[in-house]
């Protein structure tokens, strides 16, 4: 079959159900995953589609053609993301009382949670906590506080009063920035307050960052990474900083997404 | 008792003050002072990585020394080589018999030292070379004639010949790095005879074991080491085995290693009574699809050879094994393959990697058939996925041309686990995987064996490092003498029982 053909059958595969994923793909037109996926690659420069991981789904009709290309910088950024929700999920269990602190890891964290029951919420990310509201099963917790309209998020001295009245057994926190020196920031100091007063309310602690976020300062200062037991980001992380992570005794969980096998 | 008494009091042969040795970050000797007397025998325990051997290798010049000073008979003395501190009277006796296999036993054992004729000058005296071997044998209780060709000898009667050599040598201290290992009781017994030998006549030992059996029968004096320094040092006696084991274990850190638990499914693999020659007495376990089965156990405590029965690489004498309850009796690692076992050796270098062959056939070589389509090898789906493969394990520098060989051993290290991932394996057991790499390698690994049970893969993971063990097993195994010696949930296992049970 020619790659003319191929695009054309994924095209209207994805206009009739507005989604596909790559394996099914595969199979149904008798190529390579890889080979799916760089007709993917091609029809998301196209702006057609918008891949997500293992598949794709449609642009808005509107859309179609006519969103500007958001370049290649953009596209690894969303799936270094959605890579590290994928790990963290892996640490939520059934029942579990989690705090998410504000951030688009958090929220795409959040949306992995319906693969789970009974799980409670705290959140200061008023996306996060509609997302998780929807849930059948899952319940969630918005903090109260003043909100900011760029992350849509709440924060303030409610806020942090808020917090204190919850024990959470696990807590994850996305960071802006981990520098040379382990030490983390984030982009306010409202935020910074915040995560801060959430971190002594938790039990296990979990920071969340971007490979691309590592050695690179953000504007507040939180404290050292031995604030936190574990830390996950991405595979891509600088070497020297695995082995210091390492030897401070701290677990770093990279988004290994290699093996293929399984069910 | 009495003159070796005497010997206590007298001026230490050996004396190491303050020696310092940086290797890395993550080991180090530091500070390091102790002394051996001439005619004792000083036992050194600890873990490994403790710095046992690198510290004995400081000794007999293999390793140059950062700091610190070492006095022999007390003179300060810095030996550039091995050779010259033989020439000195230091003599180091390796973890592997270095002997020339095409020499007679005797030569051996004589080696350096043969008696020559008293006419023509040059000439072996061959007749008076055996017989003063067979006298020495004799002694000692060593069933091997001297007139053997060292090739025709077994792993364990090397030892003992290598052993023996210690007893010709003109030496005034002896190390002895883990002699016993892979030796069973008669063997360990003459190596006993050995040591009193020369300890008798006045030759100062260092002996590092890792059985703690031994050192009621034969040390003088023990040594703890720990984290590359000296934890303790007593006089024989003084110390019950339970304070030694909590003087080895020191504060292991078992928290930094990252772990995903999933829960189990059904069981995947079944050993029951499986027995290989001599190194695999009785050994049976299961394994769970999602678990990480931990296995470990001294040298020469059958690890290796449990590894390789399983992949068809070693035949089994005995027992059974069961692959998804169907029963399997491998004849070779590609029939072990067909049915999703794969083998991550301890010898990476020679027996997993391809040296002179690029990344993308290093990666995909156990993984051919994915790529067979009617036109033959589809190369270019193969270089894509091999390319995948690189980023998501994170292979530095991971381009697909490059040379196996031009790689760290970290970075060869994940080639290998890829080939394996690409294959496809359900199963797989890795014989310690991150010895010998660095610790960027280290945390890749570890998170690549996550990848796995997550996605319904099993592990079984042979390692000596405890600290490893306890921090990526669900269940922990440990061997000794080609049996398990006990089989503990994670919850319930310690570096000490560990410890206590492989070396009992």
């Amino acid at each position: 079959m020619f790659a003319v053909e191929r695009i054309n059958i994924l095209k209207s595969y994805l206009r009739e159900r507005g989604k596909l994923d790559v394996h099914s793909m595969s199979e149904l037109l008798s190529v390579s995953e890889v080979t799916v996926r760089r007709d993917l690659e091609k029809l998301e420069s196209e702006g057609f589609l918008t891949r997500m991981h293992g598949g794709a789904i449609i642009k808005g009709d509107d859309e179609a053609g006519a969103a500007p290309d958001p370049g290649p910088e953009f596209a690894k950024e969303e799936e270094d993301r959605e890579e590290i929700a994928r790990v963290a999920f892996l640490m939520v269990e059934d029942d579990d009382v989690l705090m998410l602190t504000n951030g688009p890891i958090a929220f795409r964290l959040a949306r992995k949670l319906a693969g789970r029951a009974n799980v409670t919420v705290l959140t200061n990310d008023i996306q996060v906590a509609l997302e998780v509201a929807g849930q059948a099963g899952n319940h969630a917790v918005l903090l109260g506080g003043s909100p900011d309209p760029e992350s849509r998020a709440l924060f303030g001295s409610l806020a942090q009063a808020n917090v204190q009245a919850f024990f959470v057994n696990k807590i994850f926190v996305e960071v802006d920035g981990i520098g040379e020196q382990l030490q983390l920031t984030v982009s306010s100091q409202e935020k910074a307050a915040l995560i801060k007063e959430a971190l002594a309310c938790a039990e296990d602690k979990i920071v969340l960052c971007e490979a691309s976020r590592f050695a690179r300062n953000a504007f507040f200062r939180l404290g050292p990474l031995s604030l936190a037991r574990k830390v996950v980001t991405n595979t891509s992380v600088p070497e020297a900083f695995k082995a210091r992570i390492f030897a401070m005794d701290i677990q770093l969980f990279t988004s290994v997404n290699a093996f293929e096998g399984g069910d | 008792m009495g003159d070796r008494g005497t010997a206590r009091e007298a001026a230490p042969l050996l004396a190491l003050r303050s020696l310092s040795k940086f290797f890395s970050d993550d080991f180090a000797l530091r500070d390091v002072s102790l002394e051996l007397r001439a005619g004792e025998v000083h036992v050194l325990v600890g873990q490994n990585g403790s710095g046992k051997s690198a510290l004995m290798k400081a000794i007999c010049g293999i390793f140059r020394r950062d700091g610190g000073d070492i006095l022999l008979d007390g003179e300060s003395v810095d030996f550039a080589s091995v050779n010259e501190a033989r020439l000195a009277g230091v003599v180091m006796q390796h973890q592997n018999a270095q002997l020339f296999d095409n020499l007679s036993v005797a030569e051996n054992v004589f080696f350096g030292r043969v008696p020559r004729r008293q006419l023509g000058a040059r000439t072996l005296d061959k007749y008076k070379l055996h017989e003063d071997c067979e006298r020495l044998f004799t002694r000692l209780g060593i069933a091997i004639s001297p007139e053997d060709l060292v090739s025709r000898l077994g792993y364990t009667q090397r030892l003992v010949v290598s052993a023996a050599q210690t007893c010709v040598a003109v030496a005034k201290a002896v190390v002895f790095d883990e002699p016993t290992a892979g030796m069973a009781d008669p063997e360990r017994e003459i190596l006993f005879k050995i040591v009193r030998e020369i300890r008798d006549r006045g030759v100062g030992i260092f002996y590092i074991s890792h059985k703690l059996d031994e050192i009621g029968k034969i040390a003088d004096r023990v040594t703890v080491l720990h984290g590359g320094r000296i934890a303790a040092s007593l006089p024989d006696g003084s110390v019950g085995r339970e304070d030694l084991i909590r003087m080895m274990t020191g504060g292991t850190c078992t928290e930094r290693y990252p772990r995903l638990r999933v829960e189990y499914g059904p069981q995947v693999l079944s050993v029951e009574h499986l027995r290989s020659g001599s190194v695999l007495q009785d050994v049976s376990f299961t394994l769970r699809k999602g678990e990480v089965l931990g296995i470990t156990g001294l040298m020469g405590s059958g690890r290796t050879r449990l590894a390789n029965c399983l992949f068809g690489q070693a035949r089994p004498s005995g027992g059974l094994v069961r692959v998804d309850g169907v029963r399997a009796e491998f004849r070779h690692p590609s029939e072990a393959l067909r049915r999703g076992i794969a083998l991550i050796p301890e010898d990476r270098d020679n027996n997993a990697s391809f040296h002179n062959q690029d990344i993308v056939q290093n990666i995909s070589v156990a993984a051919l058939d994915r790529f067979l389509g009617s036109y033959g090898l589809d190369t270019r789906y193969m270089e894509e996925l091999t390319d995948e493969y690189i980023s998501s394990l994170g292979i530095l520098p991971g381009h697909p041309s490059d040379i196996m060989r031009s790689y760290s051993g970290g970075n060869q290290q994940k080639v290998v686990v890829a080939r394996w991932f690409m294959s496809l394996c359900k199963i797989f057991i890795m014989d310690e995987p991150t010895r010998g790499i660095d610790a960027a390698a280290r945390i890749d690994i570890y998170n690549a064996m996550n990848d796995l049970v997550t996605k319904g893969a099993s592990i079984i993971l042979i390692s000596s490092d405890i600290e490893e063990i306890l921090g990526m097993c669900d269940r922990i195994l440990v061997l000794a003498g080609g049996r398990i010696a006990c089989d503990l949930p994670r919850s319930e296992a310690t570096s000490e029982k560990i410890l206590d049970y492989a070396s009992a």
